[in-house]
């Protein structure tokens, strides 16, 4: 089962350190899972925590969100709203019984395109581990 | 019509009997009474009163497919409506507001969901011997042994249930199950038109309705609108559970290259029913849409159809969180003529 | 509770020129219901009541009231609006000017300290409702039920509300005008509902907030009985880009109560109104107050208590907990 399951995972990137750092390690050939779909957004502060229910609801597995370390957003504090507003939706998710491993989030500099990969793997392998989230999908309930 | 006797002992048998043909009967979920389907060889109980959800949710779902479309497929693929269906323990309030709502479905258009569930579906009724606190049917021209509607009409006699065997569909369903039923004696029938004449007796409130679609019209700058909806929230409850409001919206829900159009419920209680694209809101406030609750209920619907939108089962009184009581605005429309 | 004097204070508001209605709560239609009171003049203020059926928060009334285009050539309304508030539903008003959803100036605040309420659908498992509109008074500890020369003591610990076992501010936190002595608060009851699910793994919870979630007829009377949800554009009536489907199912439904939950994370003041009004029963309460314990406990953060504190999900601080983070 876990050899075939590929898990599907929707990144929200912060345009000014966690994208850049992203691209840093492709233009480094850094390996990393390719199970990472990349949405690039203006700041960690701008995610919604919308964004992260709606990608369950259309088939992610897991989610992870990733911005500038705190002190270095590039909107002087995006990432500090960020940090409390996507605690509480961690606490939220885990206390409607979210397998707690299928949210990641990270401090990711421009500069730091091996911790991206570390990020990254990480994250697959949690997920991996929680195994697919089909149980909240739109189309495996309501279609 | 024939009448038939079913002694309480062979009860068991006979839900048991029906559970194969997809049997619906109510039942107390948490603190929501409503139907459910009976699997094969369950019981049911008849206890209690009316359910929280009407009836009406299963032959006219809260959200339903109407088709479902993909990139690249021309025909789109309406789903099957093929299911025959028994529900077990309608009150005679439901399902004479089946028979009115049905009015609505047949009018200019006949809608093929609607007619199609409602033409495979059996309705055994059940008599009220006690009616709840805010029923009030007498008041719109129903009946707690009413049959309008019904295919079956039973009546708990105490030890035995009464059947009223009132249409074909009916016929094939008490045919199923001939050998559980004996020929109800003439006792037994005398016995339920006393039931239903205390029923009709213990009913605590009534309105009576003459007059009031004609003032609805006179009334409608009149302040006593603002009044009565100044403590609505603005929520659905007292709609979405109306056995006979029957409003809907149409979407279309789409994901990468395929999609379905479904209609779910929708209820003129809310902002957003009426709200052009434009922004501007015919309905800008509680007020207007409380009149237009009312109106639809005991004017338009009257004028349309020559009968009151309203079967007196009083979920809406009994179940609004601050209190608005249908009768209560009613008596206030009268006052007010 | 002295209702002459209560009614006499607000006779006296409601005639004011700079008042336009004073809200509190009148006698229901039958059982134990109560209704909103609207009191525009000094008579309507002989209806008023105060006993422990008067659970219901009124504060959503201040947001509640559509602001409709003023026709040309009139003034614009501006006098105040004048509210009945128990301790909770203080917290509310507190809140709502945190948020700068209202202006103090258009608001007269009533005090009721509050001795705590009454479930009625617990009370009416014991004690059927009927036809008429019942009386109830509290005495001591307990409640009374007064049907003429009848009295029924109802112990406190039968049929008191989850959300008044659980408070820790009875007494308004704001208000202009008190009527009563302030109520000695009580020791807030352990939050059994949230721990129960805490001690539940993963697999558990969300089976218990499937069977929850489905119930779910999405009737929005949680979110507009809400005195601290009141977005003039709200999410769930977007239709581009539409954030929760129309169709109700389990994903949708849940899809609103997380937003609907994390949209008051760090607001909610606990009055429960929410849960009370859910005509299916989904236990609404247990997820905003778990997330008001987080609140709580590890930011050191409590709304609806100063006016003037700044929102918490619109601030933070350098060492907010981040052990989360990678």
């Amino acid at each position: 089962m876990s050899e075939q399951f590929r898990p599907n995972i929707v990144a929200f990137l912060c345009n000014w350190c966690t994208y850049a750092g992203a691209d840093l390690a492709g233009t480094s050939r850094v390996q990393y899972p390719a199970n990472v779909k990349i949405i690039r957004v203006m700041c960690s502060g701008r995610v919604n925590p919308l964004y992260v229910v709606n990608a369950l609801q259309q088939g992610a597995d897991g989610v992870i969100i990733s911005g500038c370390h705190p002190g270095d957003c590039h909107y002087m504090e995006g990432n500090f709203y960020a940090r409390r507003r996507l605690k509480l939706l961690k606490e939220l998710l885990e206390f409607t019984g979210v397998d707690p491993r299928r949210f990641t989030m990270s401090w990711v500099s421009a500069s730091e395109g091996h911790k991206w990969k570390e990020v990254v793997e990480k994250a697959v392998e949690d997920v991996r581990a929680a195994g697919p989230f089909d149980q909240f999908q739109r189309r495996q309930i309501g279609w | 019509m024939s009448a038939k006797l079913l002694h309480k002992e062979k009860w068991s048998e006979f839900t048991g009997r029906l559970s194969g043909k997809n049997l619906w009967a109510p039942a107390v979920q948490g603190e929501v009474k409503k139907f459910v389907p009976v699997a094969e060889g369950e019981t049911v109980s008849l206890e209690g009163g009316n359910t929280t959800v009407p009836p009406k949710a299963l032959i006219f779902p809260q959200t339903e497919t109407l088709y479902r479309f993909s990139r690249g497929e021309e025909e789109p693929e309406p789903p099957a409506i093929d299911e025959e269906m028994v529900l077990l323990g309608v009150r005679p309030c439901d399902a004479r507001a089946m028979a009115l709502v049905e009015k609505l479905f047949r009018w200019d258009f006949d809608d093929p969901y609607y007619l199609k569930r409602r033409e495979l579906t059996t309705l055994i009724g059940l008599a009220c011997n006690e009616p709840e606190i805010n029923c009030f049917c007498p008041s719109v021209g129903g009946s707690p042994a009413s049959t309008e509607g019904l295919d079956i009409l039973m009546t708990d006699l105490g030890e035995s249930y009464l059947l009223e065997v009132l249409t074909d569909k009916g016929k094939a369903i008490a045919g199923a199950v001939e050998d559980l039923l004996e020929e109800a004696p003439a006792e037994a029938l005398k016995q339920k038109e006393k039931l239903a004449e205390e029923a009709l007796a213990g009913i605590k409130w009534s309105v009576d309705p003459e007059g009031i679609p004609e003032a609805l019209p006179q009334l409608w700058e009149d302040p006593l609108w603002e009044r009565v909806s100044a403590p609505c929230l603005g929520c659905g409850i007292c709609t979405y559970l109306c056995p006979t409001c029957y409003c809907f919206d149409i979407q279309d829900e789409v994901e990468g290259s395929a999609g379905r159009r479904c209609r779910s419920w929708d209820s003129c209680m809310f902002a957003e029913y009426t709200v052009h694209t434009s922004g501007h809101n015919p309905r800008p406030s509680r007020r207007e849409r409380t009149r237009n609750r009312i109106n639809h209920k005991y004017s338009y619907f009257v004028d349309k159809f020559g009968e009151i939108a309203c079967v007196g089962c009083g979920r809406c009184s009994s179940l609004c969180p601050v209190n608005i009581d249908l009768i209560d605005i009613l008596r206030q429309v009268k006052a007010a003529q | 509770m002295d209702l002459d004097k209560l009614r006499k204070t607000a006779a006296e508001i409601v005639s004011r020129d700079d008042v336009k209605y004073l809200i509190g709560w009148r006698r229901g239609t039958f059982g134990y219901r109560v209704s909103p009171h609207f009191v525009r003049d000094a008579a309507g203020a002989d209806e008023l009541i105060f006993s422990p059926l008067c659970i219901s928060n009124l504060a959503n009334y201040l947001t509640l009231v559509e602001k409709l285009p003023v026709p040309r050539g009139q003034e614009p309304d501006t006098r105040k609006v004048a509210l009945m508030v128990k301790g909770c539903d203080s917290r509310a008003v507190a809140q709502l000017l945190a948020e700068k959803g209202i202006k103090r100036e258009e608001v007269v605040v009533v005090g009721l300290p509050c001795p705590g309420m009454i479930d009625r659908k617990l009370l009416a498992e014991k004690y059927p409702e009927t036809e008429q509109a019942a009386e109830i008074r509290w005495r001591g500890e307990d409640f009374v039920l007064v049907d003429g020369e009848e009295e029924t003591v109802i112990p406190r610990a039968e049929v008191l509300a989850e959300k008044c076992r659980l408070c820790r501010h009875p007494n308004p936190v704001l208000s202009d005008v008190t009527v009563g002595e302030p109520v000695e608060p009580w020791a807030a009851a352990e939050d059994s509902g949230v721990a129960e699910i805490m001690a539940k793994n993963a697999e558990e919870r969300w089976a218990y907030w499937e069977e929850q979630f489905s119930k779910c007829i999405r009737c929005y009377s949680c979110k507009n009985a809400c005195p601290l949800c009141y977005c003039e554009d709200c999410i769930l009536d977007r239709l581009d880009p539409i954030w929760v489907n129309r169709s109700v199912n389990f994903s949708e439904n849940t899809a609103f109560h997380l937003a609907r939950a994390f949209h008051l994370a760090g607001r909610c003041i606990e009055c429960g109104e929410c849960e009370r009004v859910c005509p299916a029963g989904i236990p609404l309460g247990k997820l905003n107050r778990m997330l008001a314990q987080t609140v709580r406990e590890e930011y050191e953060f409590e709304p609806g208590l100063d006016p003037e504190a700044e929102p918490f999900q619109a601030s933070y601080k350098p060492d907010d907990p981040e052990e989360f983070i990678l």
